[in-house]
């Protein structure tokens, strides 16, 4: 809702971010306000551009201000191999560990009936389309171990079936350095059940 | 399991306490409404965070307060722990010494208790939601994991209705995936169950006849329109997937889940009739002694426990043989530690190992 004060307005749109109340919001604002002018231009400028300029990369759906996002893009990364996230950070997460040299699919979401969101609202078909086209050995699910990132990776194993592509889902368990003592038994059952053989 | 301090803040009609209890027994007693219900209402809370009486977390902060403050020391078998519940308008915190606690199923498990109060014999007379969870409380009292398993069933169930509410089509890879983890969650849940009851149905039965007489055969029974006579994880999987095929088109006009461990009974017999429909009112009571006192024998014996045992009020609605059937078990049965309420002094057949408090307006005086 737009106000006839600047101020108001521009209070009520910063409460619209995440993780941001009204006392942080004013507190933006004024801030902001008390700034030389070149940090509002700055920052509108790097706002607008962002929405403008940053899309859907055509392959992996990553954002990218290109056709192709970088990864897609890289000659090194084997494009045979694709792994599946759920959002841009998680894809951003997996990339630091610099162990993964495949491409990704984003999916912006995990499927939740509950919340109204669908495998159509999901970037699925993009990926279905991609496995028609190219020749792709393996899938990593790398979603969540929630109900719905498993929902969604149980979903997605079901859906590509047909293909007969090797699909595999990222462990989970108890974190490196993790003491046993205090991880939480959820955790630590699940672990055990997933155990692999030493040699 | 043993609770060595309790300290209750602006709780109830309680403005501070402290006391520190006897390892064995503990008996507040006092005139009707002057706080006694309110003290095991404090100690249960501890353990299970939820009340066993419905109310708001409003109705449990003092009147006129801002919160409630409620903490305890407990030994667990040698190591000691504070557990401490803070009871705000908006919500409940949870602190295990002094850590805030995250997710709950980390902290259930800290204390266990056992609770037989007045309002207990709805749990056969009422519907069978109380039943579900007497014994989902008690498999997880004894296996805290439980928990976990229950919330994801309880998660699914919820997205799976979602579907089915809302689409007038359904993706029908979108179905066999939420019916694939309802029966995972759902299979291990009623596994959990009969597992449970294969050993608490013997022991309720020999509880029964002690607190009656042989004539009497208690039975209990898991009562379910889709198990068959499935007993291993596997073959319960199976039914359930079954039950679910069966059931497509009545779920198609109805729009919910209509069969699972969610809509699931016990059901109740005396000498071969059904309890609800022919027992007395003593039987009921009795029944409902035997199950809990069958539960802490459960614990004690699979699990090397005693729970904290929680009586309010019980003696009044026993006749003379039967409250002393209870006192003889607390006794000599159990050794753990156990609170008692009661209005008259002469109800409690104890005379050792004891502590008396008597409970006044709120006010707990040591006597
Ligand atoms: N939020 C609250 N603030 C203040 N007082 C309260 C609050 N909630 C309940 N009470 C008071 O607590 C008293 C009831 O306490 P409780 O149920 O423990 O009684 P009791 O000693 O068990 O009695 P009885 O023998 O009748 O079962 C009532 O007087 C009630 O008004
Ligand atoms: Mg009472
Ligand atoms: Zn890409």
């Amino acid at each position: 809702m737009q106000t006839r004060d600047p101020i108001t307005n521009l209070i009520n749109a910063l409460t619209k971010l995440p993780g941001i109340g009204e006392r942080t919001a004013s507190r933006l604002a004024f801030f902001i306000l008390n700034q030389p002018d070149e940090l509002a231009e700055n920052l509108a400028s790097a706002l607008i551009e962002v929405k403008q300029q940053v899309g859907y990369c055509t392959q992996c759906c990553n954002l990218t201000k290109d056709e192709r996002c970088m990864i897609c893009q890289a000659p090194k990364r084997n494009q045979n191999m694709i792994c599946i996230v759920e959002s841009t950070p998680d894809l951003r997460a997996i990339e630091r560990t610099g162990e993964f040299h495949g491409t990704y699919h984003v999916l912006h979401g995990l499927i939740s009936p509950l919340e109204g969101v669908g495998p159509d609202d999901l970037r699925i078909r993009e990926l279905i389309t991609r496995l028609g086209q190219s020749k792709i050995e393996e899938l990593i699910v790398a979603t969540s171990p929630s109900v719905n990132g498993e929902a969604t990776a149980l979903y997605l194993q079901k859906l590509v079936k047909p293909f007969e592509i090797k699909i595999t889902r990222i462990a989970s368990g108890i974190p490196i350095g993790g003491d046993l003592e205090y991880i939480d038994r959820v955790t630590l059952s699940r672990a055990l059940s997933q155990r692999r053989e030493l040699n | 399991m043993l609770i060595e301090g309790l300290r209750i803040r602006d709780f109830r009609n309680i403005e501070k306490a402290f006391i520190e209890p006897h390892h064995r027994f503990n008996v507040f007693w006092g005139l009707n409404g002057q706080g006694k219900t309110n003290i095991l209402e404090a100690i249960y809370l501890l353990s299970a965070v939820k009340s066993f009486r419905p109310q708001t977390n409003n109705d449990l902060i003092r009147f006129h307060s801002l919160n409630a403050q409620l903490e305890a020391k407990v030994d667990r078998g040698g190591s000691e722990r504070i557990v401490r519940l803070e009871i705000h308008s908006k919500g409940k915190a949870v602190f295990l010494n002094d850590q805030k606690v995250k997710n709950l199923r980390d902290f259930f498990g800290s204390i266990n208790v056992v609770m037989f109060g007045p309002e207990d014999v709805r749990l056969l007379k009422g519907g069978p939601s109380a039943r579900r969870k007497f014994i989902d409380r008690a498999i997880f009292n004894a296996f805290p994991g439980f928990a976990f398993v229950s919330q994801q069933y309880e998660e699914v169930l919820k997205q799976r209705n979602a579907l089915l509410k809302k689409e007038a089509k359904i993706d029908p890879i979108l179905l066999s995936t939420y019916n694939d983890q309802f029966v995972e969650f759902g299979s291990e849940i009623v596994f959990r169950r009969l597992t449970f009851l294969e050993t608490f149905i013997p022991t309720l039965q020999s509880t029964f006849e002690d607190i009656f007489d042989a004539s009497f055969t208690a039975h209990m029974e898991y009562s379910s329109q889709w198990l068959g006579e499935a007993k291993t994880q596997k073959d319960i999987a199976d039914h359930l997937d079954r039950a679910l095929e069966n059931s497509v088109a009545e779920e198609r006009s109805r729009r919910f889940t209509v069969v699972g461990p969610h809509r699931d009974d016990l059901s109740t017999q005396l000498n071969g009739k059904s309890l609800k429909a022919f027992g007395s009112q003593g039987q009921h009571r009795g029944f409902v002694l035997a199950m809990k006192i069958a539960e802490i024998k459960y614990l004690k014996e699979r699990y090397h426990f005693s729970p904290i045992l929680l009586l309010d009020d019980v003696s009044s609605e026993l006749d003379r043989s039967r409250n002393q059937f209870l006192f003889e078990f607390i006794r000599h049965e159990m050794d753990g530690q156990v609170f008692i309420t009661t209005t008259h002094r002469d109800y409690i057949l104890l005379d050792e190992d004891l502590r008396y408090w008597e409970i006044d307006g709120g006010q707990i005086k040591p006597d």
